[in-house]
């Protein structure tokens, strides 16, 4: 049974600013799925759709639907949707900057567990994560990059999740810090059944770790396909893994490329 | 802000057309019909309708000072009525003590009024957005305290009462007289206003308001452009509080309370957050506001037993106005303006296409 | 606002021998005691919603003086049943509380803090015409409405307090305790400054914002109308309690807008402050010295003695 759908949806912002423009796609249980794509894609606001708007920039789901396990839940209220099990740890302002990092595991609500399940949750946390267990009584606002990004899924994590949405998770991260993350992130995938979407811009992380991947571009969706795939497929050689194919293209070209030809074949 | 969309054929050749206040030929005649009106008005009007144009410029020099602290520099200020205080303090003390003319106590006033200028634009240096609102409004406080104890030890516990100004043998105590005196104090304000904005303090307000470390990064000097807007704004204020001191001929600290600064505030809301137009047309329509609110008491059947309370009954009205600013069209009039403006501009779309959406 | 407790000029003129104050000094002690009671109620009604929501409630002192006239309301209609009309007018406020929120701070959320605090303004202004529409502008009197009295008692050392300034101190003391118990050691406590550090986060951990805002206003409004009621029954009701509700904000920002602690001691400071300098100095300062306690602390510490240390610019 599919996890998650999304059939042809369209967001739009102030009423007039169409983020995304009828994307559909689907996620199996237990799957790693990357959403890939340049700045202004539309990634972080299909994320935030499916995890819920909180009428900030009068963003909505202007068209389309989104299915969790059959249920219909756009335009639903984030803390709807994380007691539904949908978690979501953001791009940026992902940890709680004035409360201490204990203080920002208990704060996360979990859906339908009491009080002891979640002392399992925070123990579970501490060895996933071992060093923020040192870093117990640090003010949220004052950690590494690393670190926070450590705290934010962990944070996530408390909220008992069955599919986490991660934007962004190597932005403005070490390489080194990055492999790290990945690695844990598979061992959580693994102990927990977890199933996970991420954005990614950095498309050589997104593959190395993903299972299945889409392409997003002005708002729609223009490749998908299994990470071995696009891998090896040359427009993502070319464009977002780097490897040049001999003939110079302006960055004008690699944004708003015409690729009707390839793509679609 | 946007500039509005211009019909096509409009360019500019030379640099004075492109700091000209009235770029187009539509822009000047409707100017010229409004001044045409304005200096008509007096002739056929009644002394009842001339005083409430008086108190439209009146306000309209207060609400402009605000708009530019407030809506343009981005310093949230609840302390205008003290400010108002002070210009009208200094008018009524000068002129028990010293007897001084208006041509000493307006320049004093202004004076005064940069001073605490400086007094209440030092917190800004240290202080954003509620926090500086209330030291604001703390500063407020102190300042009717010390225009209270003025009157009790001087024993004006009534107030002060002050002559009408002199020019010469003349006393200014005409309704018409005072009507264009306060026209053109409100017109020169609104000049003095558009003239800063477009200099390099107004742009470096806009910046500040816009994102104030940005802004410093820029080389704008940040705390000096903000004092500069204190001082400006309240020195303007405080001439303000000055002229009303003179027009009502009575100055007492029980007309400066809270209330009238949010009074204030709500012509900057009401009218419509930075912008100079908005300034006029919110001070407008909050002193036009309690006498509508009369009418129609009076107006309404089995409504009589409340014109007793009118007091009561404007600030009921006014809360209920202020909070449907403010949830439903927070841009204010102006934005009303310019959204009925964009529809019959935009007819039959309903929006300005996004740039760059469709490849 | 007369003066509560009072002096019985013909008590002894001593004291306590054992810490040789006079009577005067004890005395003192007792008004302090009893202003920063009421200040320290009133205040805690702004940390609340402050710290849950980053707005400055200034329809607060308004609110709680609604409940103080829903009191006399009910003391008047139920007037054989004080305890009735007591519990009536106690669930009223609450009501209101949740209401002004539902119906008008909810549709601010996302919006700028600064538009959401000038609607509590703007609700301030419409509650003052309503109420004096309602009620009339004249004095009130909810103690004989409710056919209580409000002797006065002696206290140590030949000070004397009423009953029911005894009873503010008393209530404080008593809503200051369970609020400690309830934010201190209970994880809603965190969560509740969780949703004001970071709104979309807290809601995207689970957090039921609209939830949380709601309790924060009912609570605010509750702590606050216990003290008009108080405040009321002591010495009588008409619109000055406005101006209490104003002057205390100052002690809730001199010990930090989002800290029940610091507003406890920014109640005490201003309040040993206050009443200190209206005895040796001037009585007309009781208006302008928790300003200029406030205009002190922010040049030194704008974030208070306890407040959370965040860039102030976040409006």
């Amino acid at each position: 049974m599919t996890l998650l759908e999304v059939q042809k949806l369209e967001v739009v912002y102030h009423r007039s600013i169409s983020a995304v423009q009828g994307i559909s796609l689907a996620i199996q249980p237990a799957q790693i799925v990357a959403l890939l794509g340049t700045n202004g894609a539309g990634k972080t606001t299909t994320l935030r759709a499916i995890s819920g708007f909180l009428g900030l920039d009068d963003a909505r789901v202007s068209e389309g639907a989104i299915l969790f396990k059959g249920e219909h839940i756009e335009n639903e209220l984030p803390h709807r949707n994380t007691a539904r099990g949908i978690v979501l740890v953001p791009e940026r302002d992902k940890v709680f900057p004035n409360l201490t990092v204990s203080e920002n595991l208990i704060a996360p609500v979990p859906h339908g567990v009491g009080a002891g399940e979640q002392r399992r949750r925070e123990t579970l946390v501490y060895r996933f994560f071992p060093q923020l267990r040192d870093l117990r009584h640090r003010i949220g606002g004052l950690l590494s990059g690393g670190e926070r990004q450590m705290l934010a899924l962990a944070g996530a994590i408390m909220c008992a999740p069955e599919l986490l949405l991660v934007d962004e998770l190597s932005l403005g991260l070490a390489p080194v810090v990055v492999s790290a993350l990945l690695q844990r992130l598979r061992e959580i995938r693994r102990e927990l059944g977890l199933t996970i979407l991420m954005v990614e811009q950095s498309a050589p992380v997104a593959l190395e770790i993903a299972d299945y991947a889409y392409v997003m571009e002005n708002g729609r969706i223009v490749l998908d396909g299994t990470a071995e795939r696009l891998r090896s497929h040359p427009d993502i050689q070319e464009f977002y893994l780097g490897r040049e194919s001999g003939e110079r293209r302006s960055y004008r070209e690699v944004k708003q490329y015409r690729r009707r030809r390839r793509w679609y074949g | 802000m946007s500039s509005p969309p211009r019909a096509s054929g409009y360019f500019r050749t030379d640099y004075a057309d492109d700091y000209a206040l009235l770029a187009t030929r539509g822009a000047r005649i409707w100017v010229a019909l409004l001044v045409l009106a304005l200096l008509a008005f007096p002739l056929i009007a009644s002394p009842f309708q001339l005083d409430i144009a008086c108190q439209v410029f009146l306000a309209g020099v207060g609400s402009l000072s605000l708009m530019l602290l407030t809506g343009y520099a981005g310093q949230i200020s609840l302390g205008h009525a003290g400010l108002i205080a002070a210009g009208a303090f200094t008018v009524g003390i000068l002129f028990r003590e010293t007897n001084a003319s208006f041509w000493i106590t307006l320049p004093m006033a202004a004076l005064v009024g940069a001073l605490l200028g400086v007094i209440f634009g030092l917190p800004s240096l240290r202080l954003r957005g509620l926090y500086l609102a209330v030291s604001t409004l703390a500063l407020h406080f102190v300042v009717i305290y010390i225009g209270g104890e003025y009157e009790t030890r001087r024993g004006f516990s009534t107030g002060i009462m002050i002559d009408p100004p002199r020019v010469g043998s003349l006393e200014i105590t005409d309704g018409r007289a005072w009507y264009f005196i306060l026209l053109v104090a409100a017109a020169s304000t609104l000049l003095i206003c558009l003239n800063l904005l477009r200099t390099r303090s107004g742009r470096a307000w806009r910046a500040i308001r816009a994102h104030e470390t940005v802004a410093e990064t820029l080389g704008i000097g940040i705390a000096a452009y903000k004092l500069l807007a204190f001082v400006i704004s309240s020195s303007i204020t405080a001439v303000a509080g000055a002229l009303f001191a003179y027009y009502r001929g009575f100055v007492s600290v029980e007309a400066f309370s809270l209330f009238l600064t949010i009074q204030y505030v709500a012509m900057v809301i009401v009218g419509g957050m930075g912008s100079l137009l908005g300034a006029l047309l919110g001070a407008a329509f909050v002193t036009i506001f309690p006498y509508v609110i009369e009418g129609a008491l009076l107006a309404l059947p089995g409504a009589q037993g409340f014109a007793s309370l009118l007091f009561a009954v404007n600030y009921a009205a006014f809360g209920v106005v202020m909070i449907f600013f403010l949830l439903l069209e927070p841009l204010g009039l102006v934005g009303m303006w310019h959204r009925i403006q964009n529809y019959f501009r935009l007819w039959p779309y309903k929006h300005r296409p996004a740039a760059g959406a469709h490849q | 606002m007369s003066e509560l407790g009072g002096q019985d000029a013909d008590a002894s003129p001593l004291t306590s021998d054992l810490w040789h104050l006079s009577s005067e000094s004890v005395q003192l002690v007792v008004n302090i005691i009893v202003l920063a009671a009421i200040y320290a109620l009133l205040a805690c009604g702004y940390v609340l919603i402050y710290r849950v929501s980053r707005v400055m409630n200034m329809a607060h002192g308004e609110l709680s003086m609604l409940g103080a006239y829903l009191l006399f309301a009910t003391a008047t209609l139920l007037a054989h049943h004080p305890i009735a009309a007591l519990i009536v007018a106690v669930l009223m406020s609450i009501a209101v509380g949740v209401l002004v929120y539902v119906v008008l701070m909810r549709r601010m959320t996302g919006e700028m803090v600064l538009a959401a605090i000038l609607t509590t303004i703007a609700i301030g202004i419409l509650l003052r015409g309503v109420i004096v529409l309602v009620w009339s502008a004249s004095e009130q009197h909810p103690l004989q409405a409710l056919g209580f009295t409000n002797p006065s008692l002696p206290v140590f050392g030949g000070a004397r307090i009423s009953t029911c300034a005894a009873l503010i101190v008393v209530m404080t003391a008593l809503v200051y305790g369970s609020l400690f118990a309830f934010l201190r050691f209970g994880r809603w406590g965190v969560r509740m400054r969780a949703a004001g550090q970071n709104p979309l986060l807290a809601a995207q951990r689970g957090i039921n914002l609209h939830a949380i805002y709601a309790l924060a206003w009912s609570l605010s409004t509750l702590t606050g109308s216990i003290a008009g009621m108080l405040i009321a029954l002591d010495s009588g009701l008409d619109q000055s309690m406005v101006v209490i509700g104003l002057k205390a904000f100052a002690p809730a920002l001199v010990g930090g807008l989002d800290s029940l602690l610091g507003a406890l001691c920014g109640a005490l400071i201003v309040g040993s402050s206050e009443v200190l300098a209206i005895h040796y100095v001037d009585p007309l300062l009781s208006d302008v010295v928790p300003f200029v306690v406030l205009i002190a602390m922010l040049t030194v510490r704008p974030w208070g003695l306890f407040g959370t240390r965040e860039e102030l610019d976040r409006v």
